[in-house]
């Protein structure tokens, strides 16, 4: 090993020989986070879930919002499988945001590549967010033999590890990019914030985004749109997602993850100074 | 030739001062100013926290990294471990390498001691099943077996330290950096630990030590730099390391006597401005010195009232309250007169026949006539007295072996003739 190079296929290279520390802090991240908790593991279980309630009680029973939320299964299941994917998202970015001045200590006093932290964050929601999806076959067995609908299984099931790729790709992007602007501007995390919070309303999470029209395009930019609209389309509707959104949300990922990456590897050896 | 395996070539680190942007606002305001071409000053201001440095360590060998605070040496380590990057210059370093900059740098107060166990050793580059076969003699190496499930949190701060060295120690690198790290821990472990990382020199292991502990950097290191304002200043032997850095630092001292003449009660003598200094044969100042070296030592001070009946005394000390040697003019019948102003008194010792260690001196002065003390410097005058490891104990005495062995019995031919007396002289020196 001669002069270290801070390019990005040594990039690729370092985090993998670091794996098991991956592993390590990933591990530990799960453990901190359920640690002195009653309900444990639980709550990965309890927070979408709980947000599905509400969501459910709001626009079914507080307010009428039928013309809003015309969607073709029971609006739970809509709410579930959008918050899902959702919570992971929101989650992991914000433990991002914040994963390299939380271990400020590892990061002036300890070398390894810097990577770890935003990844560790990422694979620690990942844990979450698998056990909540498996939430999700209990609420369809329940809304299918209750009789309100009928579920059919089909093949397009196995596009869904796809979507979910597409879905970390981006967010492994994303979370280099906000771990690195909020180690030089603490504001990152303000802003993040109202953010993530905004951006729940503008996307399906929650009710049905407008197809067309000017409002239609602009909060289809979001490339969570087209990957929320993928996951109800695979696993509920039973059909491919829409092949021009998809794609969209695919290429959007990968650029999203190269230039962050980029970005990344090229300020690392700030961060210790700079922290 | 083997290949040195941590390599320095003409390093330099420049760290900044001011205009690191901490929020955005600070940053468009920055911007604003740049666009409207107001400066703030000097505000971008940097400074060289290590400049121009150049050292190899070859594999089994330690090297020390010794001087005053702020002089680099752990930005240099930070520099070896890849945790910053040098503006110029080069740094390699072979193999795998172990960084204790701060003891139990990962742990989490909410793991348990085994859980820190596994997630340290991941962070210093083990794998997991390394970490398990190695867990028993990490565990047994800290002593904490019996707190091994507890969360650190509840760790007194010496079992915190002390399993975080032993984790470090057992990576079994071939590049070890040590920070200052062994000050914690009581001096059972702190001896342990130096057996521990002369064991990994032993073995092939490449250190570089950073320490203020003198003494225990010569027990492990063979070579030493002097680090000042971030440029070495001295290189070689560590022995002569820690001479050089002595002297370097009386210097300093004597550069501006100090007025603070004692501690606590004595505030109020007449006696200011002390300075005591050591001169050898030739008149230079020295702070290391060899057992049998005559001194002579010099002392000035400034009196603010004439003293008809002075007495000096000097006293070694090895810490505060342990007086090794006192040099007391009144009870050798002297009493100096003095008046007001600037003194000068000398004093010829032909040896201070004592093992290696390091050493301060204490001036006293009273005033015999009254019966006041009229001076009492705390520790502030330092000297190293080196014997080259030959002495334990206390006293390094010149000495002189002899050895009468019976001829062998078999091989009459040899050199050495019946009961001939194989006489080796220790000690004496110049």
């Amino acid at each position: 090993m001669a002069v270290r190079a801070y390019g990005l296929a040594t990039g690729v290279a370092e985090v993998l020989r670091y794996r098991q520390l991956l592993l390590s802090l990933t591990w530990r991240d799960i453990r901190i986070r359920y640690k002195q908790s009653m309900l444990g593991i639980g709550w990965a279980i309890l927070l979408p879930l709980s947000m599905m309630l509400i969501f459910t009680f709001v626009f079914t029973r507080a307010v009428d919002a039928s013309a809003l939320l015309n969607v073709d299964m029971p609006y739970a299941l809509f709410a579930y499988i959008g918050l899902v994917p959702w919570t992971f998202f929101s989650l992991a970015l914000s433990g991002c945001v914040n994963s390299l001045v939380a271990n400020r200590n590892l990061v002036t006093k300890v070398y390894f590549p810097r990577e770890v932290f935003p990844l560790s964050c990422i694979a620690s929601s990942f844990v979450d967010f698998v056990i909540a999806f498996s939430v999700l076959c209990g609420l369809i067995a329940y809304f299918h033999f209750s009789g309100e609908w009928s579920f059919q299984p089909r093949l397009t099931l196995l596009f869904l590890p796809l979507v979910i790729s597409v879905q970390i790709v981006l967010m492994i992007g994303i979370g280099m990019m906000l771990a690195m602007a909020n180690l030089f501007y603490r504001d990152v995390r303000q802003v993040f914030g109202v953010a993530i919070q905004l951006l729940m309303f503008l996307s399906n999470v929650v009710v049905p985004v407008p197809r067309h029209g000017l409002l239609g395009q602009v909060l289809a930019a979001n490339p969570m749109v087209p990957l929320i609209g993928a996951y109800r389309d695979c696993v509920v509707h039973g059909r491919l997602p829409d092949p021009a959104g998809f794609a969209y949300a695919t290429i959007f990922a990968f650029v999203v993850l190269i230039s962050g990456w980029l970005c990344f590897r090229k300020a690392s050896f700030r961060f210790a100074e700079c922290i | 030739m083997t290949c040195p395996a941590v390599r320095v070539l003409h390093v330099s680190k420049r760290f900044r001062i001011g205009q690191s942007h901490d929020s955005l606002r600070d940053l468009i305001a920055a911007w604003g100013e740049r666009l409207f071409g107001r400066r703030a000053g000097a505000k971008d201001s940097t400074f060289w926290a290590v400049k121009d440095l150049s050292f190899e360590v070859e594999p089994g060998e330690a090297l020390g990294i010794i001087g005053p605070n702020g002089a680099g040496k752990s930005t240099v380590l930070r520099l070896l471990a890849g945790i910053l990057r040098p503006e110029a210059g080069e740094v390699s370093v072979r193999g795998r390498l172990a960084a204790l900059i701060e003891v139990g740098a990962g742990f989490h107060g909410d793991l348990t001691g085994r859980e820190n166990v596994f997630l340290n050793g991941a962070i210093l580059g083990m794998p997991r099943r390394e970490i398990r076969a190695k867990l028993d003699s990490i565990v047994a190496f800290a002593g904490i077996e019996r707190f091994l499930d507890m969360p650190v949190k509840r760790y007194s701060s010496g079992m915190y330290a002390r399993l975080g060295f032993s984790i470090a120690a057992h990576v079994d690198p071939d590049v070890l950096l040590v920070d200052e790290v062994l000050s914690v821990g009581d001096a059972v472990f702190r001896l342990r630990c130096i057996e521990r990382m002369r064991e990994l020199v032993e073995t092939g292991c490449s250190l570089v030590f950073v320490t203020h502990n003198l003494e225990q950097m010569q027990s492990i290191c063979q070579r030493a730099i002097v680090l000042e304002d971030g440029a070495p200043t001295f290189a070689g032997r560590s022995r002569e390391a820690v001479g050089h850095y002595m002297n370097a630092m009386t210097r300093a001292y004597t550069g501006r006597p100090t007025d603070l003449v004692c501690g606590g009660e004595h505030a109020g003598g007449a006696a200011g401005q002390i300075d005591l200094r050591f001169l050898d044969r030739r008149g230079e100042e020295v702070v290391w010195v060899r057992p049998s070296q005559p001194l002579r030592a010099e002392l000035s001070f400034r009196l603010a009232r004439p003293i008809s009946k002075l007495v000096v005394e000097l006293n070694l000390r090895a810490s505060v309250n342990e007086n090794l040697l006192s040099f007391n003019s009144g009870r050798d019948g002297l009493v100096f007169q003095g008046h007001v102003g600037e003194h000068r008194v000398t004093l010829d010792i032909p040896g201070l026949r004592l093992s290696g260690g390091q050493y301060f001196w204490n001036v006293r002065m009273w005033d015999a006539e009254r019966g006041t003390t009229e001076a009492d410097t705390p520790l502030q005058f330092p000297m190293v007295i080196d014997d080259e490891g030959r002495a334990t104990g206390s006293l390094a005495l010149e000495h002189q072996w002899a050895f009468d062995a019976p001829a062998p019995e078999t091989r009459r031919d040899t050199q050495c003739a019946e009961g001939e007396a194989i006489a080796v002289k220790v000690g004496g020196g110049r």
